[in-house]
């Protein structure tokens, strides 16, 4: 892993840059720019933990604004409604002069037409409810399909954040992968050939020393591990390597995290070989 | 020679940007010459209320004259109007609506400057989009030295400067950067020098001193300025605080100036408020690093002043005038993303091995470029060049109609169609 290099005289501040941005990106595994790390973080915060996003509350929403409309004004008209009175005495001249009046005005006719025109209002004010139930019906359709298609789309979101983590993190198996093949490569007839040359510094992915062979008691040490464990039911060669490996503090951190480029692996990093460990102690 | 220093507002409490540079160029210039400053009675520059007397006055033996601005500032109408002119089509007119409604509008002061045009060699006027710069250089414009102090905002996009910017007989800007923008937008290509301005830095800041004062044991980057949306600081505050919890045992941040925006309560950052001067320097002397997070800036006298002490600087590199400056300098860094900043201020720790170095770079920038020997030279030079060369002559504003005919396009598009990014050399 590229470390910034500076010598005292001569600082040249675009190299530096240069230099952080690589080691960033080499730190990050997949190469996400900060407008794409900004669209992941908005995607996370706005649609899949605000609850305001999902208008659970649609169908209350639409019930208090739409209320049941006040049934329209309507009377009832029979034959005798124009002729109706509370007052007896007047009642009865009415009656009395019926006759008269209907020699000039065809009050039937009249009549009939304001009764219809009563049914029809009574009809009406009927169709209108009818209406009104059909339209809560909808809404309460629209809200299911809102609700569905929301959830439709927050798994859309959610699988391709997976789609997207999982291919960052096979980037990052194989990297890591490679890396290790060169360590074995490397290794191999070193542990099974000459024990005596394993004491020498070996280089590792960040391009220090390995501390297993920096020195030759504890190269042999470790080696006596080996053995034990391979003598040990159940413990294999392969067990063994991958015990070594795994204290090489690096490849603890990196193993541990399953983001790839989360903090959990800069730190590692950062604390032990890369940063300056001393200084940030 | 006879100079008069014409700007907004004037007086040592008041510490704007462009006012503080022009109170110490006027002081500077004082020795070799006799300044006379012209400015209104305002303090305000939201309100442009009239708050001091009209008439003379002494600032630091700097003779000043103010004059009352002939209405304060109304919110809503400057809002409709900058509104109209940064984001819609829109004409001259429009735009001298907007001008008028920015203020600080002093007829009484560009009447002075046009009167007075004969008792003085030059008029150097500061901030190019106030009311008194753009009326006084159109009314002495064969002497007229404007200092634009632009940044890269809609305002530099309104079509009224361009004959401004033209007719001026130099321009004095803060940056490479500045000065390409300018040409670019409005087609100059009269006298003009990147001069800057220098500052005011003890011979020996103690930063023991401060650090017994504020009881600083850890080490900190500092922040100096208003602590404000418009100076970067919630991303500042964002970017410390994933930092801070990633590194446990990096940098504190220590803020400095008053605070218009709330500030997170955390551990690790503390606000000192407003200080004096002689804490201010000692503050900076005792931090490892000093923090420029905004993103708009004509020139940054707080990062000259941080180099001048030997300070490495982490600025955001949004900006082009910043960014600029740390690659011209080769004493700081900058950052685009948590990612560049995280690492550019773990280097810049004062135990690691970059800090150091640019510190030295960025003083022997300062003594090179900013200190006042050399800036009150380039002043002196201009005087000199444009005393000897002949007056260009004054572009006449558009007829009745053209003037109100609505042909002009947004300004904020217009800057956004220049181009942008440091200039390295």
């Amino acid at each position: 892993m590229s470390d910034i290099n500076v010598r005292a005289e001569s600082v040249d501040v675009d190299q530096i840059m240069r230099q952080i941005r690589a080691r960033i990106r080499e730190k990050r595994g997949a190469d996400y720019t900060e407008a794409e790390l900004q669209q992941l973080a908005t995607v996370k915060l706005e649609q899949f933990l605000d609850p305001k996003g999902l208008r659970s509350d649609l169908v209350q929403h639409f019930r208090r604004k739409v209320e049941e409309s006040p049934a329209p004004p309507n009377y009832e008209f029979e034959a005798d409604t124009v002729f109706e009175t509370h007052r007896g005495p007047l009642r009865t001249i009415r009656n009395l002069f019926r006759p008269l009046l209907k020699l000039f005005v065809n009050i039937d006719r009249i009549t009939t037409a304001l009764h219809l025109q009563s049914r029809i209002n009574s009809q009406a004010e009927h169709r209108l409810r009818q209406v009104e139930q059909r339209e809560m019906l909808a809404y309460e359709l629209l809200h299911n399909m809102t609700l569905e298609v929301t959830r439709l789309g927050i798994e859309v979101h959610n699988l391709r954040m997976r789609v997207e983590s999982l291919s960052s993190r096979v980037d990052f198996d194989e990297r890591r992968a490679k890396a290790l093949e060169g360590v074995v490569q490397y290794r191999t007839p070193v542990v099974r050939q000459a024990p005596a040359a394993a004491g020498a510094g070996q280089p590792t992915l960040d391009g220090t020393a390995s501390g297993e062979g920096a020195d030759g008691d504890a190269g042999t040490g470790a080696r006596r591990r080996r053995r034990r464990r391979r003598r040990r039911p159940g413990g294999t060669a392969a067990d063994a390597q991958g015990q070594t490996w795994a204290e090489r503090p690096g490849d603890s951190d990196e193993g541990g995290s399953d983001d790839g480029e989360a903090g959990g692996d800069e730190r590692g990093a950062d604390d032990t070989t890369d940063d300056r460990g001393p200084a940030d102690q | 020679m006879k100079i008069a220093i014409v700007v907004q507002r004037y007086g040592v409490d008041i510490n704007g940007g462009a006012e503080l540079h022009a109170r110490y160029i006027a002081e500077r210039l004082a020795k070799h010459a006799t300044v006379e400053v012209l400015t209104t009675c305002a303090r305000d520059y939201v309100t442009w209320r009239n708050e001091l007397p009209p008439g003379e006055d002494t600032v630091n033996s700097v003779r000043v004259r103010r004059f009352p601005v002939a209405h304060p500032r109304s919110p809503d109408a400057f809002g409709r109007l900058s509104h109209l002119v940064f984001d819609t089509r829109h004409s001259v007119a429009d735009e001298l609506r907007w001008l008028d409604s920015e203020g600080p509008t002093s007829p009484d002061l560009v009447r002075y400057v046009r009167a007075q045009a004969g008792a003085f060699d030059f008029f150097v006027f500061f901030s190019y989009r106030y009311y008194h710069a753009w009326h006084g250089c159109r009314a002495v414009a064969d002497k007229a030295i404007l200092v634009p102090t632009a940044e890269r905002d809609a305002a530099l996009g309104v079509s009224i400067f361009g004959p401004v910017f033209r007719m001026a007989r130099a321009l004095m800007y803060n940056s490479p950067e500045e000065r390409a923008l300018i040409e670019h937008l409005s087609g100059r290509t009269g006298p003009g020098v990147v001069v800057g301005v220098g500052s005011a830095i003890p011979d020996h800041p103690q930063p023991s001193r401060f650090r017994r004062k504020f009881q600083a044991r850890r080490p900190f980057a500092i922040y100096i300025g208003r602590i404000d949306e418009n100076k970067g600081c919630p991303e500042l505050f964002t970017y410390f605080t994933r930092y801070a919890a990633k590194r446990p045992h990096g940098l504190d941040l220590l803020l400095v100036g008053s605070n218009v925006i709330e500030i997170p309560a955390h551990p690790r950052i503390r606000h000192l408020g407003f200080l004096s001067d002689e804490d201010k320097f000692d503050a900076l002397a005792a931090a490892d690093v000093l923090i420029m997070p905004s993103q708009y800036e004509s020139l940054s006298m707080v990062a000259l002043e941080a180099w001048a002490l030997g300070k490495p600087v982490l600025a955001n590199g949004r900006c082009d005038v910043l960014k600029g400056q740390c690659l011209r300098s080769n004493a700081g860094l900058f950052y685009e993303s948590f990612d560049e900043f995280d690492q550019a201020l773990f280097h810049l720790e004062a135990s690691g091995p970059i800090g150091a170095p640019l510190g030295r770079n960025g003083r022997e920038f300062f003594r090179k470029h900013y200190s006042w020997p050399v800036i009150e030279q380039k002043y002196l030079d201009m005087f000199r060049r444009l005393a000897r060369e002949p007056v260009p002559a004054v572009e006449p504003m558009p007829g009745f109609f053209a003037r109100r005919a609505r042909t002009l396009p947004p300004a904020a598009d217009v800057v956004a169609a220049a181009p942008a990014g440091a200039v390295r050399s």
